[in-house]
């Protein structure tokens, strides 16, 4: 009774990382706990109806996931949660999705009762057809998704058992000349394949784009990927052709400005989501072809019509790429229910530990706001308060001095107002990235910056996704989208790609003290102090005065 | 059966049986029936008569286990007195002990339970049952008997014609006899005759014996109509079925004996049901489990009491917890009701939570609390289980209905039950006798609970609550014993107290994953763990002496006295204490302002942390989070921002992170920036020198002044008493409004909002108008005429005025016919229905049944009046006419 583990009444598990069983433990706990935390010392991992459900898909049972807990726990585990866990995981697959040779698509189940209790159910009752015996009934084969969602919702998560359409053919290969998928890429793209559908949770950096180029070479076919913006649908184009047997011609853009529907067609969630006259033109994008695999980029940004769409995709193999789960809506469960649940992933500190992504070196600054500014602050409106505090003048000095301490190296200069941009533009002399400017322009200035023939880039949130730029050492985040945690990791992934010279990596964030910027920055940080990228945090003049 | 120490002489009564009882035995009758000494009878003829008192044959007969009640049973329907070798057979069947080993086997323990506690006395050969034992159990219309046995042929006989009996008697094959007494008794011979019997069967007609089997188990009732069918005919004419009562016939006590080749009951259970184990645990996992939960257990009643702690919830006008503040508890500890209600009647029970006797009462720690917490985990988790044990009140009940349909409240009244400690302690036993670490299935404890005490009304009962159904289709009855379908079922009480004490005792940590631990079993007492390979206690010892030695084969353990309590609950918290974690010294601390501490700290450390951080999550560890609310509450509590980081530094077996140690710095800075406080009044002047003056003056002492700044003083003293005070020294003050203008004194006239004037409030009623006035002049004056009008003596009256006329009452009646006819008004004497007599002057308008109708002046309307109730008439004087 000595193991590393802590199991918490709140089933929280409490994993002691310096512990000589702490990798052994980690292993075992990872399929049915999601980790929540990982700082220093003590990774805070949860057990939650979701995960449990997601390690039963994956094909462990209960037993595996009550000795994982009594083996490794520290205290004696209390047996009420014990049998809690088993109850729940006794919940997956009473129902399930099956082909039925006759029926087609129908809900069967080992538990007539459960049966009676869900087609009890309002929500259910629309979504499903005759009752062929007493353990089976029909389900309309456009409500797999639906259905699937309404069920995880009553509590009982239907195994989806009705498979996969193989989709229209087409050769592809990874070209790996000079490169190689990484273990974890690979371990990523195998448990994906073998699950069927599912989300694989990797770091910024880490080499997502790979994971689907991975992907897309197993299951050699028809591939529809799905893109945050037309920048990153650029850049998937521009690593396909470079990473796979690919060629231009096969790979399609469907975006506001161009639709071409190819092989691989990358479209964007913007075009997806287009609303005219209360329908969505572009929809008809899902049924042009027959897809046999779908990508979602950044599953996490996943706007909620695209979810209603993927419902109907439920015969397709999915996968989704993210580098957090955390969804600022909430809707973490229908990306269980309707893409999958999650396959793989790995702590960022890991995969920086095995040198795949770059260390990185936290810096909350904070910045005193001046007497009059303060006055000003405190009479501004209240939707205004937010804008004026993290735009105030002083940032700018300290933005200055940092640019100045790291002269030579490859720096961004991220930020949300377009008027503090501009203006850090022209003092620092750099270009300035915002919605406005044409993609042409955009991309010819990240290639100057990737070329190194400009150091300083000044970039609105635009630049938030998607876009690789290798060689950026340094980055200022001088105000960022209120709270919002996944930024603050996208913009973190900015600089985390290895550095050619084993640089260590810079993120600066510029905060003014007693505000609500300050508040706003300390949520955000959060979410990558409970990663373990702690922030350091020092006072403007401390830094004022180094340098 | 041993019966060579026969005694000198058979007793022949009770008294006598008890009289050759030695001392040793006389005590286990009086500790099994401790009713019999209160008071203490003077002699043993007093003892067996009270010993024959219904009360304590009731109290006696529900004590006994199922086999003992059935062994009862079947004395009440045999023969009195019975031979051994007679009951047996009606407990085993003709074949007696060669067919049912094990009852053979039980019966003599079960004897000896029933002539211990003087149920049944008398030797092997003469067994008797207590008279009223016998009359509680012998089957009769109105309390049939478990057995499902109905009446003797005798007794069924009882009120028949002899020409009937003689017919019956006839039928049955048998010769006519001269009286009716041996008929019967020939009958009884031939019913009783396994061969004659099965010879006669064996004619019946096939329907015939369907409807005896139908009838064999009881209830032995059955319906007929008036002209019974053939095949009830048949059994009719042979005495098989005996009629009862118009409409209702009986299976005689003999024929069903025999239909049942002897047995008195379908299944007798000589045996107890063995306590099986669903699951065997380690023994180490259930310790650690059951101490892991023990220490929950401290942790929750600990913070249970804190949160009450500064005013727990307000009590009830009918005493105990509302249910909202029950909820808000079972929220606060994150647990449901019904574990919360444990957790606080837990504490309740161990005296560390009480009410407050204030005259606004409410729930608040006692002294005891604090002294508890001051002793070790063990001991105090020692005195909640000691507690738990003895308590008569039960959680579980918390939530449900009385049986005045009033809602039990936590902590409220009505939660005794007496039974509790008992079942308890008897579960827990069960537990104790299973190999260690086996977890008992709840059916079977519950099934062994039952046969150890049948619970009372239910169909092993003594009192069946119900006739149980009459009728030739009813269905065969239960031959007195639970079905195994109710294995988990049963909800009678003492099964409910038996499962709230296997939830109850996980909870506390006296079991483990439903085993029970080695500190619990050191807790009730029991003996060093049986190894699993033992085998289970055989069946009663078969060579028990008759009288003499109680001692059934597995005594069912007592509850410890209170002094063998102390030295139980010593032993479990020495059991239990290395099991416990060791409070640490440490925590550790990370970069996203997290705390862990890894383990039950020592309270000083967790009384600082519980400050300083909030609490994130509760279990094995604690998970503290820093935020700028918590750092504040610290620096409040009068710690200094340098203490914090030494506090910290000293306590983390890690580097303070650097956020942590900015987070307290940047609290810090400003904590106490903006200072606030409560003053009357102030003074301001431009003239820092002229406050400088007012400050230095003596006079200006009591008005409590303080410089705040340069130009502002600060007073104690309200507005108005400074001006006093200010003038008083030689000033001259101005007052200021809130908006910093001077105060005119001389007021502004002040107006009210718009006001009616005041309703005037006279003295006395207002002045009444003319018709009124009219109506009670009218009203007076009658009264008047009734009370002065001179009048005409009545015959026979002599007098004086004012008092009421006396008439005889024909001479009453004369008169007041009279004056129907003349129309005279007449002075009546009248005594109301209450006895008050008035006079009252009428003037009748008939007479008849009677009573008199008559317009009265007096009352100015129409009534009417009994005669009877009329005192004497008087003509009015004629001057009034």
């Amino acid at each position: 009774m000595n193991g590393p583990l802590i199991v918490q009444s709140d089933k929280t598990l409490l994993l002691e990382v310096d512990h000589e069983q702490a990798d052994e433990c980690r292993r075992v706990i990872a399929p049915f706990a999601e980790l929540e935390r990982a700082p220093e010392h003590i990774h805070t991992y949860r057990v939650t109806p979701l995960g449990l459900w997601n390690a039963r898909a994956a094909g462990h049972d209960a037993e595996q996931v009550v000795d994982a807990l009594v083996q490794y726990s520290r205290y004696p585990v209390p047996h009420a949660l014990l049998v809690d866990i088993a109850d729940t995981m006794d919940r997956y697959g009473r129902l399930s999705l099956v082909r039925h040779p006759a029926h087609g698509l129908v809900l069967t189940s080992t538990d007539r009762p459960v049966l009676e209790e869900v087609l009890r159910s309002k929500r259910i009752a629309p979504l499903v057809g005759a009752r062929i015996d007493p353990d089976t009934v029909v389900v309309h084969p456009s409500e797999r998704g639906q259905i699937k969602q309404t069920l995880l919702k009553l509590g009982w998560p239907a195994e989806d058992l009705a498979g996969y359409v193989d989709g229209e053919a087409h050769p592809i290969e990874l070209v790996e000349d000079g490169w190689a998928l990484r273990p974890y890429q690979k371990q990523a793209v195998e448990n994906f394949w073998h699950g069927g559908s599912g989300v694989v949770v990797l770091p910024c950096g880490a080499g997502k784009t790979l994971v689907g180029a991975g992907s897309m070479a197993q299951a050699k076919s028809t591939t529809l990927i799905l893109v945050t913006n037309t920048v990153s649908a650029r850049q998937w184009k521009h690593e396909l052709v470079k990473r796979t047997s690919l060629t231009e011609d096969e790979i399609g853009e469907y975006s506001g400005t161009k639709k071409e529907i190819r092989p691989v067609t990358i479209a964007t969630y913007q075009v997806l989501t287009t609303k005219r006259k209360g329908v969505y033109p572009h929809l008809e994008l899902f049924d042009s072809r027959d897809w046999g695999l779908i990508l979602y980029d950044e599953v996490h940004l996943l706007p909620a019509p695209v979810f209603k769409f993927t419902a109907d995709l439920q015969a397709r193999r999915r996968l989704g790429l993210t580098a957090t789960l955390v969804r600022e809506d909430g809707r973490e469960s229908d990306v269980f229910s309707l893409i999958g649940p999650k396959r793989f992933d790995a702590p960022w500190k890991e995969i920086e530990a095995q040198g795949y992504i770059a260390p990185a070196d936290c810096v909350e600054v904070r910045v005193s706001l001046t007497e009059s500014e303060r006055l000003a602050y405190a009479t501004a409106e209240q939707e205004e308060k937010y804008r004026f505090c993290s735009t105030t003048a002083t940032k700018q000095k300290v933005t200055e001095a940092i640019v100045r301490r790291f002269a030579g190296q490859q720096i961004l200069v991220i930020g949300q107002y377009i008027d503090q941009l501009d203006e850090l533009g022209e003092h620092l002399d750099a270009p300035v990235i915002k919605g406005e400017t044409s993609n042409a322009q955009r991309e010819k200035l990240f290639d100057a910056f990737r070329e190194g023939e400009i150091s300083v880039l000044v970039v609105s949130k635009v630049a938030n996704f998607s876009i690789d730029l290798p060689e950026a050492t340094v980055a200022i985040q001088v105000s960022g989208t209120f709270g919002s945690r996944q930024e603050e990791a996208q913009r973190l992934g900015r600089v985390l790609r290895p550095k050619a010279d084993g640089h260590q990596a810079h993120f600066y964030s510029v905060v003014a003290r007693d505000t609500i910027d300050q508040d706003f920055a300390a949520h955000r940080q959060r979410f990558l102090a409970e990663q373990g990228y702690a922030y350091r945090i020092m006072d403007a003049d401390e830094l004022l005065t180094d340098s | 059966m041993s019966t060579e120490d026969k005694p000198a002489a058979a007793p022949r009564s009770l008294a006598e049986a008890l009289r050759e009882r030695d001392d040793a035995s006389l005590a286990a009758l009086l500790r099994s029936r401790p009713d019999l000494i209160t008071p203490v009878p003077t002699d043993l003829t007093q003892l067996a008569t009270r010993a024959g008192t219904r009360a304590s044959v009731v109290r006696a007969l529900e004590r006994l286990d199922r086999f003992t009640l059935q062994t009862a049973q079947a004395l009440a329907v045999a023969e009195d007195p019975a031979a051994y070798g007679e009951l047996l057979a009606l407990l085993a069947g003709d074949d007696g002990g060669d067919a049912d080993p094990a009852v053979s086997a039980a019966l003599p323990r079960a004897l000896a339970v029933l002539r211990e506690q003087a149920l049944v006395w008398g030797g092997d050969d003469r067994l008797r049952l207590v008279r009223t034992a016998r009359e509680l159990l012998a089957p009769s219309p109105q309390h049939p008997s478990p057995t499902g046995l109905g009446p003797t042929v005798r007794e069924a006989t009882a009120g028949m014609s002899p020409g009937r009996i003689q017919e019956i008697v006839t039928t049955a094959g048998l010769p006519t006899t001269h009286d009716s007494v041996s008929a019967v008794t020939a009958l009884t011979a031939l019913f009783s005759d396994p061969v004659r019997m099965s010879a006669l069967l064996d004619e019946a007609p096939a329907e015939s014996v369907e409807v005896l089997e139908r009838l064999v188990w009881g209830p032995p009732y059955g319906q007929v109509t008036a002209d019974p069918a053939p095949r009830l005919r048949w059994l009719l004419d042979r005495g098989l079925l005996l009629p009862t009562a118009p409409g209702t016939v009986v299976l005689p006590r003999e024929v069903a004996l025999r239909l049942r080749a002897g047995r008195a009951h379908r299944t007798p259970e000589p045996v107890p049901p063995p306590v099986e184990a669903a699951a065997t645990h380690r023994p180490q996992v259930v310790d650690a489990t059951a101490a892991g939960q023990a220490h929950t257990a401290l942790a929750t009643v600990e913070e249970l009491l804190k949160d009450w702690h500064e005013g727990g919830p307000p009590v009830l006008r009918a005493g105990g917890l509302s249910v909202r503040d029950l909820k808000r508890t079972a929220v606060a500890l994150d647990v449901t009701e019904p574990v919360a209600a444990f957790w606080v009647e837990l504490a309740y029970a161990a005296g560390l939570l009480a009410s407050d006797g204030e005259a606004d009462e409410r729930y608040a720690a006692t002294p005891a609390y604090d002294e508890w917490l001051e002793r070790p985990d063990a001991e105090r988790w020692a005195r909640l289980a000691t507690a738990w044990l003895a308590a008569t009140r039960s959680a579980g009940l918390v939530g449900g209905r009385d049986a005045k349909d009033h809602s039990l409240a936590a902590l409220g009244p009505g939660l005794d039950r007496s039974a509790a400690p008992e079942v308890r302690h008897r579960v827990l036993t069960l537990l104790a006798a299973l190999p260690e670490g086996a977890a008992p299935a709840t059916g079977s404890v519950l099934a062994r609970l039952r046969w150890e005490r049948p619970p009372r009304g239910g169909r092993g009962g003594v009192t069946p609550a119900d006739g149980g159904p009459r009728g030739a289709a009813g269905q065969p009855g239960d031959g007195g014993r639970g079905t195994p379908a109710d294995g988990e079922g049963g909800d009678d009480l003492r099964s409910r107290l038996a499962r709230w004490t296997l939830s109850e005792a996980e909870m506390l940590g006296v079991t483990g994953r439903g085993a029970l631990s080695s500190h619990g079993r050191a807790l009730i007492g029991a003996p060093a763990p049986r190894r699993p390979e033992e085998a289970e206690p055989s069946g009663p010892g078969d060579k028990l002496p008759v009288h003499h030695r109680p001692a059934p084969p597995a005594p069912v353990p007592a509850p410890l006295s209170p002094a063998e309590r102390d030295i139980a609950s010593a032993a479990a918290a020495r059991l239990l204490a290395p099991l416990l974690p060791e409070p640490l010294d440490h925590v550790l601390l990370q970069a996203d302002l997290t705390a862990v501490a890894p383990g039950p700290l020592e309270r000083p450390l967790a009384d600082m942390l519980g400050v300083l951080a909030d609490v994130e999550s509760k279990g094995g560890a604690t998970v503290y989070r820093f935020t700028p609310g918590s750092v504040r509450r610290a620096l409040d509590a009068g710690r200094t921002a340098s203490d914090l980081h030494a506090f910290l530094t000293t306590h983390s077996r890690t580097p303070v992170p650097q956020p942590l140690a900015y987070l307290i710095d940047d609290v810090a800075r400003r904590h106490g920036h903006l200072r606030v406080g409560a003053a009357s009044a102030y003074v301001r002047c431009d003239d820092d020198a002229m406050l400088g003056e007012i400050l230095a003056d003596r006079r200006a002492a009591a008005l409590g002044l303080r410089r705040l700044a340069p130009t502002v003083l600060a007073a104690q003293a309200d507005p108005a008493g400074l001006l006093e005070g200010l003038r008083a020294m030689g000033f001259a003050p101005a007052a200021e409004s809130a908006e910093g203008d001077v105060l005119i004194t001389r007021a502004d006239a002040r107006r009210t909002p718009p006001r009616t004037p005041p309703e005037p409030v006279p003295d006395g009623p207002p002045v009444p108008d003319d018709t009124l006035l009219h109506a009670a002049v009218r009203a007076v004056r009658a009264g008047d005429l009734a009370a002065t009008a001179p009048r005409r003596a009545a015959a026979g009256d002599r007098s004086g005025d004012g008092e009421l006329p006396r008439t005889t009452a024909a001479d009453t009646l004369a008169t007041l016919q009279a004056a129907v006819l003349t129309g005279e008004v007449l002075w009546i004497g009248y005594v109301n229905a209450e006895g008050a007599a008035s006079q009252r002057v009428i003037a009748p308008v008939r007479v008849e049944g009677g009573f008199v109708t008559a317009y009265d002046h007096t009352a100015e309307e129409v009534r009417t009046y009994p005669l009877h109730r009329i005192t004497g008439v008087a003509e009015l004087a004629d001057e009034e006419g």
